[in-house]
């Protein structure tokens, strides 16, 4: 899932973890299966209902490891307590054993030790390592990255990118990776949501949608994204102005205050044009096949 | 490969003989943090956080430095500007060693170089109108009337002129840090230094922001230092770059032949371990630039 900040991301991953704060009512229906078939529908559902799903079927990564992670706790400790809250483990002595056969495999120098150590203790990218284990410790349906990789060092993140794109294929899990930067979207997932004033505008696989984007928006994006590709004056491709705040959206398409090729028509909202949520766009003059400006194109 | 990657003025392409004098020399720069003392017994740990630093940044250059966080670039960045002084070598702006030079020497320098910072809202007073923080620079030296200045640059920067009444929460993040760059060039500085200037912002922000920069250091004939830990960035912007890694500059020299060639194990880690949008569609995947990164890491 991609777009800019304040463009419904993290709202869209923590509705479906039941996370919403209280001022925040959900509408709609969500429903997470998981990996034993079972079905929970999170609107709706009692907060103390969730519990079970949250940490077993469902968990998430978040951008600063510190969120998830208690400062005062043994990180083997941490991520055998995730087990043994769900009971996925038979005991205190295996949950034991297996957070450091987890902290092994992603990739913790002497696991045993790294074990004992407190968070402070540990590297920003560590860190991550640490909470990464966490999330794939009962083998979830759904693995949920917000940003994991924004705060650190690009060598850092090409590390963790595997590493959790090698823990869900494992699992044979499904994971939704939220971030603002196209071409890690494009390195991990086979899928791409585009999200705008809290919609998804756009929705395809990764190669049609950065390759031949129909919505003015995405291909605004793709264009300002890629520092390779330049104007003929030798500047970045622009989208004009700036993302609104959330109450200040125009009606109609929410990105027609900064689109040019906006018309009267666009004051109402355009239809989804495509297959179903899984392909499609909404928009009211899509880029044509031939004037198709993604990636490498020109 | 013929040319050597020495970390020094020599790697540099030669200036012309009208600006023989570099806009920046720096000799040998270190300098040393000490921590907090944690026991009565033990010396209180030194952090070395520049390692003997020698660079050549000549006049109208556009000259990146890149490195991951901790590697030293801010610290770098304010020995330059006269913020903070090394524990020892030497810093030359404009052929003038600022080095040993006491605060209320320094007046020059805050008309030849400014700088720009990545969080325009920690940079902006909340309290002080535009026009007031535009015009800050040119109160400090003294100037009076200065509205007709302020004027001229928020149009510089694509901003109306209302927005000189206004106060910096009242725009948006690329906003505000168009407001930081009409600050920065309200003295007509010569250099401008910028630190990681388009890193909190969004993309389609970003590209503006960047567009703003190379049109301002064309126009103006400036000198510009940008940081970033992003070489994609700085391959846009800058000709020549200086890697830095523990406090150390490893490589420095023309940007696109460091790109294509680069010399030091790090700088080919830095670049193997960037996701681009156009190698990931042809299939490089987290697993490729896992593999390439520690392959490079470990090349020599
Ligand atoms: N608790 C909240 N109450 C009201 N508005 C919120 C709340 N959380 C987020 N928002 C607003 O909802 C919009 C989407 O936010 P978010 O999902 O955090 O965006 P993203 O993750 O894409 O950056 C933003 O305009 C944000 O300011
Ligand atoms: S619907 Fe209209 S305003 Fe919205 S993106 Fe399409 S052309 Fe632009
Ligand atoms: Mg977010």
């Amino acid at each position: 899932m991609i777009g800019e900040s304040g463009s419904g991301k993290s709202l869209t991953a923590l509705s479906i973890m039941g996370l919403l704060a209280e001022s925040l009512e959900p509408f709609g229906s969500v429903t997470v299966t998981g990996q034993d078939g079972r079905h929970t529908q999170v609107v709706g559902t009692a907060e103390g209902d969730l519990a079970a799903m949250r940490g077993r079927d469902v968990t998430m990564i978040f951008q600063e490891p510190m969120t998830a992670l208690n400062p005062t706790m043994r990180v083997g400790a941490q991520v055998a307590e995730v087990m043994r809250i769900h009971r996925t483990v038979p005991d205190r002595h295996t949950a034991a054993a297996r957070a450091v056969e987890l902290l092994d495999k992603v990739g913790l120098p002497d696991p045993a030790e790294a074990a004992k150590a407190y968070p402070h203790q540990l590297s920003g990218g560590q860190r991550q390592r640490v909470v990464v284990a966490m999330a794939l410790a009962n083998d979830p349906a759904l693995l949920i990255c917000d940003e994991p990789t924004t705060a650190l060092d690009v060598t850092v993140q090409a590390l963790v990118l595997d590493l959790i794109v090698r823990g869900v294929e494992a699992r044979n899990a499904g994971m939704l990776f939220i971030t603002h930067d196209l071409a890690v979207v494009a390195s991990v997932c086979e899928r791409v949501l585009v999200m705008y004033g809290g919609r998804v505008v756009e929705a395809g696989d990764v190669q049609q949608v950065f390759t031949q984007p129909r919505h003015r928006y995405t291909r605004g994006l793709i264009g300002a994204s890629d520092l390779d590709l330049t104007r003929p004056d030798g500047r970045l491709y622009t989208i004009q102005g700036s993302v609104p705040s959330a109450g200040a959206l125009p009606h109609g398409c929410v990105f027609r205050n900064r689109c040019i090729h906006a018309t009267v028509e666009c004051e109402s909202q355009p239809r989804w044009e495509g297959s179903g949520p899984e392909d499609g766009f909404a928009c009211w003059h899509p880029v044509r096949v031939r004037d198709a400006q993604g990636v490498g194109g020109s | 490969m013929t040319v050597p990657a020495a970390p020094q003025a020599e790697g540099m392409p030669s200036s012309s003989p009208a600006s023989a004098v570099p806009a920046v020399r720096l000799r040998e720069v270190t300098r040393d943090y000490r921590r907090q003392r944690t026991s009565m017994f033990t010396p209180a740990p030194v952090v070395r956080a520049l390692r003997g630093v020698s660079l050549d940044i000549a006049q109208g250059q556009r000259f990146g430095i890149v490195g991951e966080s901790g590697c030293g670039k801010s610290t770098l960045l304010r020995i330059i500007a006269g913020l903070d002084q090394p524990t020892t070598g030497s810093v030359e702006i404009d052929g003038t060693d600022i080095s040993r030079l006491p605060e209320r020497r320094l007046g020059f320098l805050r008309e030849r170089l400014q700088l720009v910072f990545q969080d325009p809202m920690g940079s902006l007073d909340p309290r002080m109108k535009v026009r007031d923080i535009i015009a800050e620079p040119l109160v400090s030296q003294g100037k009076r009337d200065n509205l007709p200045r302020v004027l001229e640059l928020l149009e510089a920067v694509g901003l109306q002129s209302e927005a000189a009444d206004r106060y910096p929460h009242q725009f948006s993040g690329g906003q505000r840090q168009r407001i930081s760059i009409a600050r920065a060039l309200a003295p007509d500085p010569r250099i401008l230094v910028a630190d990681e200037p388009v890193s909190a912002l969004d993309v389609s922000v970003r590209a503006q922001v960047l567009n703003l920069l190379d049109e301002l250091v064309e126009r103006l004939s400036l000198t510009l230092i940008f940081v970033s830990h992003d070489l994609s960035v700085i391959r846009h912007v800058c000709d020549s770059v200086a890697v830095m890694t523990r406090g150390e500059v490893v490589e420095v020299g023309a940007t696109e032949q460091i790109y294509q060639q680069a010399e030091h194990a790090y700088t080919r880690a830095l670049i193997a371990a960037a996701p681009r949008l156009r190698t990931a569609l042809a299939g490089r995947t987290a697993a490729d630039l896992a593999a390439d990164t520690l392959a490079a890491k470990e090349s020599r």
